[in-house]
């Protein structure tokens, strides 16, 4: 039964709530065991699911589920120290709330149907919130705020797309149930003007939660005042889920022969993405609203990819993968530079490679993997970008694209530098010692980064492969 | 056909109400429209051609509790906890929102003209109507500053959605509603928990002071 693997993380999840501290610890890391066991079981062998009009699993959705899977259970484990010393009042709302929300990116993952998709979008903003909202300050509460109303508005967008979806399968005298896999099947056949209107909804709709410009403007917020392990959970796996929305629209787009209707404005979306995040960058004060911006780059990336199509949609999954692995150790990492420093702000942070060394290999590590600098899987993903928009001819916006990572890596070493290695300001507070529980995780997301681009298992690279091919992608 | 013409005349009673909430202030009232417009959602599939089985008059029956009694209930019970009467934090102008209400009026009329809309399912003003609310609701989303009217200005935007999508999907209605329903109960919910937040940590419910993350 492939439902259980969002239910065990759903039932944990409430149970959290009742049990005592320690244990609610134990609890999260072992579901995210259980939930990783369940994960590779489907690569092993492929479970049916008992509602199979709603849930199927799709080779884009095997990929992202793996990523949230791993990705979680490393998280939980740099949670339990975490909460040691992050002031955490209500943790037991905070475990709770994080297992509840690996459920319903699970669901995410595993949705065919575009309303249960929906639905569980909707249901990773409900439980996302209370993590964002844990402190309980002025600034979270402000950040909370914004991210419910932004992306509620957005997903309300998605929700007009997918009703303007049935309304193409009306039009077109389609019967058959709403999923995706089912409308993939019978695109051509859609109302095509409806069609294009469902897409733009939906794409406008997810796009928000997925933080591309214009509509990001929820997302560094958000992300800077969670606790660090609810930023690594947003950042590295919640704005894939996001994703995997415009991603199987897009596929029902491809198929019905629209196309480069849906690649031109993924271009263009994923493009003005990158351009303001470059213009953030730049002059950011804040090292975690900085790692923000840079996901908004990356998602911007990564849209530009699958809209150029063909091997730059390989590009993108490529990109979607390492970036979940790297971000989400940056952001992990912030958090160990916080308690070392107890500032955000870049100003104030100086000489980690000194008084921080296992923390600044993490730090710096991650960012030459994430600026993009070879052998890391960045480096691939948009090198492959790069060369699938000049095979499609698209050279202005070859010409951005390529300015903008420019723009940005300069704008993110410098700072990254002056961290690391700069003078240390006056008036630190007292040094405290590197547990290898706060840095081992983020080894392990960086090394996992590193072997997959040296080694891809070839069920692994069949399976991006076969994900790509429905965009007309590959090589 | 008497039917769908009474629904052609609660749907112009939904139109006025639209250019009401445009106008007032005050957020019993604007708690009342919103209770109006979701009633009228609720009930639209009875006026409309599909026929009605016992399971989707059971559904419909309970979403009208939902929309007309429980979720403004509760709203209404914040409004009364912290003693507010009127919602006076306007970025745009009662008088020039009124205007821009009527130029939506009209300008969703044309569309739907122009989308051969006009015969939704029987009824001349559905798709209009619908319209309306959406970008109504977007517009007092950004148009007011309270976080009380921003959240109805939120559900009248998932009032048109309903409107536009319950008909729409006869073959998946009951998914799509309890969709809606998640949405507005659960978003209401939790906003509900952050309006009261913003009370207790600010004096009042201006959105504007919530400004400290400004870049």
């Amino acid at each position: 039964m492939l439902e259980i693997i969002f239910l065990v993380p759903f039932l944990s999840g409430l149970a959290v709530f009742f049990l005592p501290k320690t244990a609610g610890r134990v609890w999260m890391v072992l579901t995210g065991i259980i939930h990783l066991l369940l994960t590779a079981r489907l690569w092993i062998n492929p479970q049916a699911a008992m509602f199979g009009d709603y849930f199927r699993v799709c080779p884009e959705g095997l990929l992202s589920l793996s990523v949230i899977s791993l990705l979680f259970l490393l998280i939980s484990i740099y949670t339990t120290e975490y909460l040691n010393h992050s002031h955490i009042r209500h943790e037991n709302i905070f475990t709770g709330s994080l297992l509840l929300f690996l459920s319903t990116m699970t669901l995410v993952t595993l949705s065919d149907h575009i309303m249960v998709m929906w639905i569980a979008i909707e249901a990773t903003t409900l439980t996302s919130a209370p993590l964002i909202f844990i402190h309980g300050t002025p600034r979270a509460l402000e950040a909370t705020w914004k991210y419910l109303l932004i992306c509620s508005v957005g997903i309300a967008m998605a929700l007009l797309g997918s009703v303007l979806m049935t309304l193409a399968m009306d039009v077109g005298h389609v019967d058959i149930p709403v999923s995706f896999s089912a409308l993939t099947g019978v695109a051509a056949q859609l109302d095509p003007v409806w069609l294009k209107a469902a897409f733009v909804f939906i794409f406008v709709g997810y796009g928000t939660k997925m933080g591309l410009a214009p509509m990001h403007t929820w997302l560094p917020d958000a992300h800077s005042e969670a606790p660090s392990p609810a930023s690594a959970m947003l950042s590295g796996v919640l704005l894939n889920c996001a994703y995997l929305g415009i991603f199987k629209t897009n596929k029902i787009m491809v198929a019905a022969g629209l196309g480069s209707f849906s690649g031109m404005i993924l271009m263009g979306f994923g493009l003005m993405s990158m351009l303001a995040a470059a213009t953030f960058i730049i002059r950011q004060t804040e090292y975690k609203r900085m790692l923000a911006y840079s996901s908004i780059e990356n998602m911007g990336i990564i849209a530009f990819g699958t809209g150029v199509g063909g091997i730059g949609a390989y590009g993108a999954i490529l990109c979607l993968i390492h970036h979940s692995l790297i971000k989400s150790s940056l952001f992990l990492t912030s958090g160990n530079i916080n308690a070392g420093y107890n500032t955000w702000l870049i100003d104030r942070v100086g000489n980690l490679a000194g008084r921080m060394p296992k923390t600044c290999t993490a730090f710096f590590s991650g960012f030459a993997a994430l600026a993009g600098f070879p052998p890391f899987g960045m480096f691939i993903g948009e090198l492959l970008i790069i060369v699938g928009v000049f095979r499609a001819g698209h050279y202005p916006m070859a010409a951005v694209f390529i300015l903008s990572l420019c723009i940005i890596f300069a704008g993110f070493s410098n700072q990254i530098i002056k961290m690391s290695f700069g003078d240390a300001p006056e008036n630190l507070p007292n040094e405290i010692s590197e547990k290898a529980i706060t840095v081992c995780p983020q080894y392990a997301l960086l090394l996992t980064s590193l072997v997959l681009c040296v080694w891809m298992p070839d069920i692994f690279y069949q399976t991006i492969m076969d994900a790509a091919k429905a965009m007309g992608g590959g090589f | 056909m008497d039917m769908i013409y009474s629904m052609d005349i609660l749907l112009s009673f939904v139109l006025l109400s639209v250019l009401f909430s445009f106008s007032t202030s005050r957020l019993v009232v604007m708690i009342r429209i919103v209770v109006l417009q979701g009633v009228v959602v609720s009930v639209a599939p009875f006026f409309l051609e599909d026929s009605m089985t016992a399971g989707t008059l059971v559904f419909t029956l309970s979403i009208l509790t939902i929309r007309g009694i429980v979720i403004p209930w509760s709203i209404y019970a914040v409004v009364q906890k912290m003693g507010i009467k009127r919602a006076l934090e306007i970025n745009v102008g009662y008088h020039a929102s009124l205007f821009f209400c009527l130029l939506l009026i009209v300008g969703a009329q044309m569309l739907s003209l122009k989308f051969n809309m006009m015969d939704f399912r029987g009824s001349t003003l559905m798709v209009s109507t619908a319209i309306t609310l959406i970008m109504g609701g977007l517009f007092l989303l950004m148009a007011r500053r309270n976080a009380i009217v921003m959240v109805l200005a939120y559900m009248m935007m998932e009032n048109g959605i309903s409107l536009l999508g319950a008909p729409l999907s006869a073959g998946a209605h009951t998914i799509v509603e309890f969709g809606i329903l998640l949405d507005v109960l659960a978003g209401v919910m939790i906003m509900g928990i952050m309006l009261q937040s913003i009370q207790q940590k600010y004096v009042n419910l201006d959105t504007a002071q919530l400004r400290k993350l400004k870049e």
